[in-house]
């Protein structure tokens, strides 16, 4: 009997240990010519796929290995990277924060889009934050997500509580929120992005009553680009061709629009004519350079979503010439 | 000796009939084939008599009861009791199953007993009706397992249990099928002996399956002897032993060789 | 007495085993074999569900949780109950019933759940209509079953003392189906449990505060792994005490003291 009890006990001990083991080899993995990369839906990730379908990166790297992974949200492919699971990911900046100041290590390789950000209503008497009442529902995202971030910002510019409107917080992915705001029940509000923005304006009785840039006060990169640390420091070539791939796809889109709209059209199931004014809209801009780092981090050290702040954009940000 | 029995018969033929069958049929329907188990039954159930039906496994005992019951649906003829057909069944006439697992196992005892009553509202209130039932409990000899669940008693218990439950109701017409067939022998001996009691306390009209021929010379007034396959009843014979009757008394190896003859036991295949 | 010593041995064991995991835990965490976010240390996580338990919001998003949990498991057995009771009394009610089984018992409810959303909304309502969906078509499936296997003594028995239809299922087919009723409602109850945390990580908080898998995901997009732990504790102890404490202790007073079981 005692041995028996001494014997499972051992096994279960080694298993967990096993398991310990195994992430530890991971971590010295040698340099594998190989890259990672969450793949995501959505205008504002059309250099990834543009990047992917003309095969950029194998054009700098030609022996690479590429694994393209598809994950639900924002959440997903954090916990893929901090798994071990996914080189790069591309999400907007509050999220990326909300890792960075848990300890994750990763940092901000490239800007990507920037992107219309709107808050939709579906009552005509709601002309701005303001007058949402307790029986209104806003639908966006998730807490944390740069919708959060950005409506949290109008509240405390507003009321100086960032947090005024969060109990009316519905957290409903994109088209699940685009169904429920134009159901008329509930929900009142939906903070989105095209084209679930566009397709929601085009319907009677809608109007934006706030929009990204506003809420922000000032410019910022919607989707950024970010790596783990293993990708950037021991993998220093991949990293360097996966930069250089997304800047060329971001050039391709500027310099082949006719090209580019059969490549998207096709990826993400839309009509070409939809597309264009998609891509045509005058806040849709792609771009490697990134913009508002700081000012979110502020705001979300100020307020309690994250603990601390980066002393410096160099704390977040890959620096492109220190290897 | 069988013209003694049939002068004997004539002994019944004033008293009143309680439950008349006329050409009973009852058939059953099968892919292949009708079976016939009851076909045209003719049968007189006289008032206050312990009736026995006897007969081999298979015979058709437990449809004929059913159909007295009134449970069943039956092909044609006539089932009257007091003049009037039974379609279906009444608290006149109550049944006892053979399955000791007719008590209701979610009602303790005296619940089980109360039950009939309060669905009746017999009694002005609970206490008289739960009144009644001990009353009735005491005359099956339970006394003392009110409060117990059927699954706590003994099989012969919960059969007392069953006939408490039973007669509560008054019935005119009490039917029984194989109630004691499951029991050991001391315990059969012991409950037979214990429904002659009920029998002669409440007057009640008994009609009694059995496929045992000591139990049914013992018990019953007249025994209706039903042959093996389905040939309906062959005979109805009176049984005028005086009672109280212990095997072997005057009279007892007579009436039993009489009904052992007739049930042609050594035909078996 | 064989039975109480049993019950006793089960908890030791499980206390033996519980603290095996738990050092074992403790020890791979201290390692740093992971990151903290993958692996935090019991400490912390106490700390985070002691932090959430004093601030009152584990707490109350717990209570709303079971509210609603309650409210749909009430009135899925009062439907499913009186869908079964028809079924069994009319063979055009059986047919229809049958087949709506058929189709909807199959159907996981975080499937329906965009259509949910059209039809109902996205407030307390669909997760109402959520968990009723997952708990009524088991716990039909149970009782039809349970109805079936009554022994017909019984209805018998009752039709002889005069019983009506309605008694006779009121009075004799729900308590003789008991055990099966009592085995759709712990199939019911894990169900519903199921359908109403993801409902509530997938929707967010409806009402003012949300409930226990809202408070979970919101750890989640904050990245507060011990804080998640300490959501996924809550629901492990709430199984704990609806299995052994609640369903335990209705069978112990029901089904096992009529010997049914
Ligand atoms: N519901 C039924 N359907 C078909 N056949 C039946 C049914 N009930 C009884 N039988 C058949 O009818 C015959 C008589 O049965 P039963 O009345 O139960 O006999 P007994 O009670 O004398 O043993 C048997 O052959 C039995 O198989
Ligand atoms: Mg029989």
């Amino acid at each position: 009997m005692k041995v028996k009890v001494i014997v499972s006990i051992l096994v279960f001990l080694f298993f967990g240990f096993t398991l310990a083991g195994c992430s530890t080899v991971g971590k010295v993995r040698e340099e594998k010519l190989q890259i990672r990369i969450a793949e995501q839906y959505g205008l504002a990730y059309a250099p990834v796929q543009i990047m992917k379908e003309k095969k950029l990166i194998e054009k700098y790297l030609p022996e690479i290995e590429i694994t393209w992974r598809q994950l639900g949200n924002t959440a997903a492919i954090r916990e893929a990277m901090l798994a071990g699971e996914l080189d790069v990911g591309f999400m907007a900046i509050p999220p990326f924060l909300i890792g960075w100041d848990k300890g994750m290590e990763w940092k901000i390789a490239c800007g990507l889009s920037s992107s219309p950000v709107g808050l939709v209503v579906n009552k005509d008497n709601i002309k701005s934050i303001q007058d949402f009442t307790p029986e209104d529902r806003i639908a966006l995202p998730q807490p944390g997500s740069v919708q959060h971030i950005l409506l949290s910002l109008a509240s405390e510019k507003l009321w100086g509580d960032p947090s005024r409107l969060d109990n009316l917080l519905v957290t409903l992915g994109h088209p699940d929120g685009m169904n429920a705001l134009l159901a008329q029940r509930e929900v009142s509000a939906h903070f989105t992005t095209p084209p679930y923005l566009f397709k929601e304006l085009e319907n009677p009785g809608m109007h934006q009553i706030l929009d990204g840039r506003e809420a922000m006060g000032e410019e910022f990169t919607f989707i950024v680009g970010v790596t783990t640390a293993e990708l950037y420091q021991d993998q220093p070539k991949v990293y360097d061709a996966f930069l250089r791939a997304l800047e060329e796809a971001v050039n391709f889109m500027d310099k082949n629009p006719v090209e580019t709209v059969d490549i998207l059209a096709e990826a993400y199931q839309i009509e070409q004519e939809e597309l264009l004014k998609y891509l045509e809209h005058p806040d849709m801009a792609y771009s490697l350079e990134v913009k508002g780092v700081m000012k979110f981090a502020d705001f979300m050290q100020k307020n309690d979503y994250i603990k601390r702040e980066p002393a410096n954009l160099e704390e977040v940000l890959w620096d492109r010439n220190d290897k | 000796m069988g013209n003694d029995l049939k002068d004997e018969e004539d002994n019944f033929r004033d008293r009143a009939v309680t439950i008349r069958l006329r050409s009973v049929s009852k058939y059953y329907q099968s892919s292949q084939a009708t079976l016939r188990v009851l076909d045209n039954i003719d049968l007189d159930i006289y008032q206050g008599e312990i009736l026995a039906i006897l007969g081999p496994s298979g015979c058709g005992k437990t449809t004929l009861l059913r159909q007295i019951a009134g449970f069943d649906h039956r092909e044609s003829g006539s089932l009257l009791m007091d003049g009037q057909e039974i379609v279906k069944p009444e608290v006149k006439r109550i049944m006892i199953f053979q399955d000791f697992n007719q008590l209701f196992p979610w009602k303790t005892v005296i619940q089980n007993v109360v039950y009939p009553l309060q669905v009746n509202s017999i009694g002005e209130s609970d206490a008289a009706n739960n009144e009644i039932a001990l009353q009735y409990l005491k005359l099956v000899e339970l006394s003392g397992f009110e409060d117990s669940y059927p699954h706590q008693l003994s099989g012969g218990m919960k059969q007392k249990a069953a006939m408490a439950r039973a007669l509560t109701l008054k019935p005119k017409v009490l039917l029984m099928d194989e109630p004691f067939g499951s029991l050991d022998a001391l315990t059969r001996i012991s409950l037979q002996n214990l429904l002659l009691k009920v029998w002669r306390e409440t007057g009640v009209t008994i009609v009694f399956v059995t496929h045992d021929i000591q139990e049914a010379v013992i018990l019953s007034d007249r025994i209706a002897v039903m042959g093996r396959g389905t040939v309906g009843i062959k005979k109805v014979i009176p049984n005028l032993l005086d009672r109280p009757r212990v095997v072997g008394v005057a009279g007892y190896a007579e009436i039993y060789g009489y009904v052992y003859s007739l049930m042609d036991i050594n035909s078996e295949r | 007495m064989t039975n109480k010593d049993s019950s006793r041995n089960k908890i030791k064991t499980r206390l033996f085993w519980i603290t095996i995991i738990l050092i074992t835990w403790e020890i791979m965490a201290k390692s740093g074999a992971f990151p903290e976010a993958i692996f935090p240390s019991l400490l912390d996580i106490a700390r985070a569900l002691g932090d959430s338990v004093v601030s009152g919001e584990i707490l109350l998003q717990t209570g709303f949780s079971l509210v609603l949990i309650l409210e749909g498991f009430l009135i899925s057995l009062l439907a499913a109950i009186l869908m079964s009771s028809l079924a069994v009394s009319n063979k055009v009610f059986n047919g229809l019933v049958d087949t709506l089984t058929a189709i909807a018992h199959p159907l996981p409810g975080i499937a329906l759940l965009p259509l949910i959303i059209i039809w109902f909304g996205t407030g307390t309502l669909s997760i109402i209509v959520i968990i009723v969906h997952s708990v009524i078509w088991p716990m039909i499936l149970n009782i039809m079953t349970g109805f079936r296997a009554i022994s017909p003594v019984y209805k018998e028995a009752g039709l002889n003392f005069g019983l009506n239809h309605f008694r006779i299922i009121k009075d004799i087919m729900i308590p003789a189906s008991l055990p099966y009723v009592l085995s759709g409602m712990r199939i019911g109850w894990a169900r519903a449990w199921r359908a109403l945390i993801s409902a509530e990580m997938i929707f967010g908080a409806v009402g003012l505060k949300g409930g226990l898998g809202w408070y979970i995901f919101k750890q989640r997009v904050f990245m507060d792994t011990p804080g998640m732990f300490a959501g996924l504790f809550v629901i492990v102890l709430i199984g704990i005490i609806v299995e052994d404490y609640v369903f335990a202790a209705f069978e112990e007073r029901t089904v096992k003291k009529w010997g049914m079981i």
